[in-house]
C-alpha cells in the first residue's frame, strides 16, 4: 500500500515521539563512555537494523565497556566470549552434559544465549568456531543435540577484530564478514576526552552505574518502527547506484576504479544500507529517509564489501578511498 | 735312408727356388721409413711421424701385389695418437716410382725415452700376405718441464686481455642498429602524420547565469505544482540551482546532500550569503521529494521567488566569470 503525504506527517510523528528513548540512551551512555559517539551510534544502529556489527580498532577504546553499558541501559543480557585458537563451538553454542543423578543428558546452554554478544577478538579462534558464531547470528537459533533454541530478542553481536596483529589469527572469509551489518573502525579519543577518561576512572567514588532507561521489549518495538520509515524511491535509487558503482564503476564514469575492486557490494549491502539508512533516520528521530542518512552509514555498511585487488593494495588505496570516490560520483537524489 | 735325405733336400731345394725369387722380387720393388721430426719433446708436446713407403707400382701391379701401411692403435708404448692423415700418393712418371705418405701426430704425458716401435708393411698377393718390411725403430726423448728452484716463485699472471674482436659484440650492435632505425622510422611517422588541429571549446552559447534563469522561468511557466506534480516541482527546481552552484562556482552540488552543499557554500561568501534563504529551500524540497510532503501553493510561489533571488543575488559574482570563461 502507498503512503500519503497524510500517512508519513503522522508516522513522523509518531517516530519523533517512540524515538526519545535514543537520547536518553545517549544521556545514561555518557555517563561512563567519554568520547566514541560514532561508536555508540553504529551500534544502536545495528541494534535498531537487526544488524551485527564488526569493530575494528587497537585495544583499549572501550569497546567493552560500551557494549556493556549499551546492555546495562537496556536491561538485557549481556556475555562476553573471548575467542582464543583452543575455543571449541560447543564452548560458545553450549553441549549435553550427562547427569549422573537423572540418568540423562540435559542441555548447558553456552554464552551466546544472551541479548548482546561481544565476541571478542574474533579472528583468534578457528574456522569452525567462527562459523558457529555466525550460523547463529544468521539464523537466530541455536540447535544442541536434538533441540532448536530461539535467541531471544534482541540480538545483538559485537565482534571485535585487532588490526595490528596477524600472526596466530584466522582472517574472517569475505561471505563471512558479509554478514556483519556494520563494520566500524574506531580510533583514539581526542586530547580533551582522554582527559576526562582519566579523571573518571581515578574518581575515590568509582565510575557512575548505568541504570537501566528501556527494556528489551522496547527495542523490539523500535525495530517494528524502523521497518515503517518511509524511503522514496528516489532513495532506493540512490542505494542502488551507490552499490552498483561498486560493482560496475566504469557505468559511473569511474574508469579508473575498474582495476582496484576485485568484486563489489552483494544485495545483501543494498539490504544493510536500505536498514542501517532507516535506523539512522529514526535515530535522527525522522519517518522518512534523506540522502544524508545513507551517506553517513554508507561507509560502515560497505567498507567491507569492497574487495581491494592486489594493485590497490599496492597502492595503498583503501576501500575507504574507493568510496569516497563513488559517493562523490554519483548523483544525490 | 741316404736315400730319404737326399730326397729332402731335393724339395727343400725346390721350395726354396719356388719362394725366393718371389721375394727378392717384392723387396726389390719398395722401400718404407718412419721419420720423426723431433727426438725429444717435453711433455704435452706434439710430434709428427710420417711413414712412408716407395713403390715401383708396374712391379708391383705385374705380381698382383698390394702393399698396406701399419695400422695404429690410438695409443701405444706411452703415445697417443692425436691426428692421423689420409694417405698421400705421389707419383713420379719418370722412373715410374710412388710415394705414399701418411703423417700421424703423436704425444706422450709420461716423461722418459719412449721407442715408436718398428711399423710392419705388409705385402699381400691375392693368396694371402707374402711379405713384410719394417720400419726403423725410433728413440724419442719426454722431458718434464725443468724448474729452476733456485729462484724465487713469481706471482700467478692476471687475466690476459684478449684484443678487441669487432665480432664478439655483433648482436648488441644489431639491436642498437635495430633500436635506432626503430626510433627514426617512429620519428618519421610522427613527423609526417597531420596534426590534428587542437579542439577550441565553442563558447557557450548561452551564460550560465541567463540559461539558469530561462530555466526557472520555463519550469515555472510549466505550472508543474498546479498539475499535482509536486515531488518533480521540486527535484526540477533544486536541480536547476545545483546546476548552478556546479558551473558558476565550481561547487559539485549534483554529488552532495543538502547539509553538504551548506557547508561547502561557505567559502563563496556572495552565495553564503544566502545561506538562510538557501537552506529554506533545499530542506522544503527535501521534504518534498523523500517524505511526500505537499506544501501550500504560497510555499511553492515562495520557493520559486527564493531560486530566483538567490541567483540574482548571486548575479554580481556570475558576470565576471562568464566574462573570464569567455
Amino acid at each position: 500500500m502507498e503512503n500519503t503525504s497524510q500517512d508519513i506527517r503522522q508516522l513522523n510523528e509518531k517516530i519523533h515521539q517512540a524515538s526519545a528513548f535514543v537520547d536518553l540512551l545517549n544521556i545514561e551512555l555518557g555517563k561512563v563512555i567519554v568520547g566514541q559517539r560514532y561508536m555508540v551510534e553504529r551500534l544502536l544502529i545495528g541494534l535498531l537494523a537487526q544488524g551485527h556489527v564488526l569493530l575494528e580498532g587497537v585495544p583499549g577504546l572501550a569497546k567493552t565497556l560500551s557494549i556493556k553499558s549499551l546492555s546495562s541501559a537496556i536491561n538485557a543480557k549481556f556475555s562476553r566470549i573471548q575467542f582464543t585458537p583452543d575455543l571449541l563451538p560447543a564452548d560458545v553454542v553450549g553441549t549435553m552434559i550427562y547427569n549422573q543423578q537423572r540418568n540423562e543428558f540435559v542441555v548447558r546452554k553456552g554464552p551466546i544465549f544472551a541479548n548482546f554478544i561481544l565476541a571478542d577478538e574474533i579472528n583468534r579462534a578457528p574456522a569452525k568456531v567462527q562459523s558457529a558464531l555466525l550460523e547463529a547470528m544468521q539464523e537466530k537459533q541455536i540447535t544442541i543435540g536434538d533441540t532448536t533454541f530461539k535467541l531471544e530478542e534482541p540480538f545483538l553481536v559485537l565482534a571485535t577484530q585487532n588490526p595490528i596483529e596477524q600472526e596466530g589469527t584466522y582472517t574472517l572469509p569475505e561471505a563471512q564478514v558479509d554478514r556483519f551489518m556494520l563494520k566500524v573502525v574506531i580510533g583514539y579519543p581526542t586530547k580533551e576526552e582522554e582527559r576526562h577518561i582519566i579523571r573518571q576512572n581515578l574518581n575515590p567514588d568509582g565510575m557512575s552505574a548505568i541504570n537501566p532507561v528501556i527494556n528489551p521489549a522496547d527495542i523490539v518495538q523500535a525495530r517494528k518502527l524502523v521497518r515503517e520509515v518511509y524511503m522514496d524511491e528516489k532513495i532506493e535509487r540512490y542505494i542502488l547506484d551507490i552499490v552498483f558503482a561498486t560493482r560496475h564503476p566504469e557505468e559511473y564514469k569511474l574508469q579508473k576504479l575498474k582495476p582496484l575492486i576485485s568484486y563489489g557490494g552483494s544485495p545483501r549491502a543494498s539490504i544493510s544500507l536500505a536498514w542501517a539508512a532507516k535506523s539512522y533516520a529514526f535515530m535522527k528521530r525522522r519517518g522518512y529517509v534523506i540522502p544524508e542518512d545513507v551517506r553517513s552509514i554508507c561507509f560502515d555498511v560497505m567498507r567491507h564489501r569492497v574487495g581491494l585487488t592486489y594493485e590497490a593494495e599496492a597502492e595503498n588505496v583503501t576501500s575507504e578511498n574507493i568510496l569516497s570516490e563513488i559517493l562523490n560520483a554519483v548523483e544525490v537524489p | 735312408m741316404q736315400k730319404r735325405i737326399i730326397l729332402q733336400r731335393i724339395f727343400l731345394c725346390v721350395l726354396l727356388g719356388y719362394l725366393c725369387p718371389f721375394r727378392l722380387l717384392a723387396q726389390d720393388h719398395y722401400q718404407v721409413k718412419a721419420l720423426a721430426d723431433t727426438d725429444k719433446i717435453r711433455i704435452g708436446e706434439q710430434v709428427k711421424l710420417e711413414l712412408s713407403a716407395k713403390v715401383d707400382l708396374n712391379q708391383l701391379k705385374a705380381a698382383s701385389l698390394r702393399l698396406t701401411f701399419p695400422n695404429l692403435p690410438d695409443s701405444f708404448n706411452h703415445w697417443e695418437v692425436v691426428d692421423r692423415s689420409k694417405l698421400d700418393t705421389v707419383t713420379n712418371a719418370g722412373n715410374n716410382e710412388t710415394f705414399f705418405k701418411q703423417t700421424f701426430t703423436l704425444t706422450s704425458f709420461d716423461s722418459g725415452r719412449w721407442d715408436i716401435p718398428a711399423l710392419r708393411f705388409d705385402v699381400f698377393s691375392p693368396a694371402g700376405m707374402v711379405d713384410s718390411a719394417f720400419s726403423q725403430p725410433i728413440g724419442i726423448d719426454v722431458n718434464t718441464v725443468t724448474v729452476d728452484t733456485t729462484k724465487a716463485f713469481k706471482p700467478i699472471k692476471s687475466v690476459r686481455t684478449v684484443a678487441w674482436n669487432i665480432w664478439d659484440y655483433w648482436l648488441y650492435m644489431a639491436i642498437g642498429a635495430a633500436v635506432v632505425l626503430l626510433a627514426l622510422g617512429l620519428w618519421l611517422y610522427f613527423r609526417k602524420r597531420p596534426v590534428k588541429e587542437k579542439v577550441v571549446p565553442a563558447a557557450p552559447l548561452e551564460p550560465v547565469y541567463d540559461r539558469t534563469l530561462r530555466l526557472l522561468k520555463e519550469l515555472d511557466a510549466e505550472k508543474v505544482w498546479q498539475q499535482g506534480n509536486v515531488k518533480e516541482y521540486y527535484t526540477r527546481l533544486t536541480d536547476i540551482l545545483r546546476t548552478y552552484f556546479e558551473e558558476q562556482f565550481g561547487i559539485a552540488a549534483l554529488e552532495q546532500t543538502t547539509a553538504e552543499l551548506l557547508q561547502n557554500i561557505k567559502p563563496v561568501t556572495i552565495l553564503n550569503q544566502q545561506r538562510d534563504k538557501l537552506r529554506a529551500l533545499l530542506s522544503l524540497a527535501d521534504l518534498a521529494k523523500f517524505a511526500k510532503l505537499q506544501p501550500t501553493p504560497q510555499e511553492h510561489e515562495e520557493s520559486m521567488h527564493k531560486a530566483v533571488e538567490i541567483v540574482e543575488w548571486t548575479k554580481p559574482a556570475a558576470k565576471p566569470a562568464e566574462a573570464q570563461n569567455a
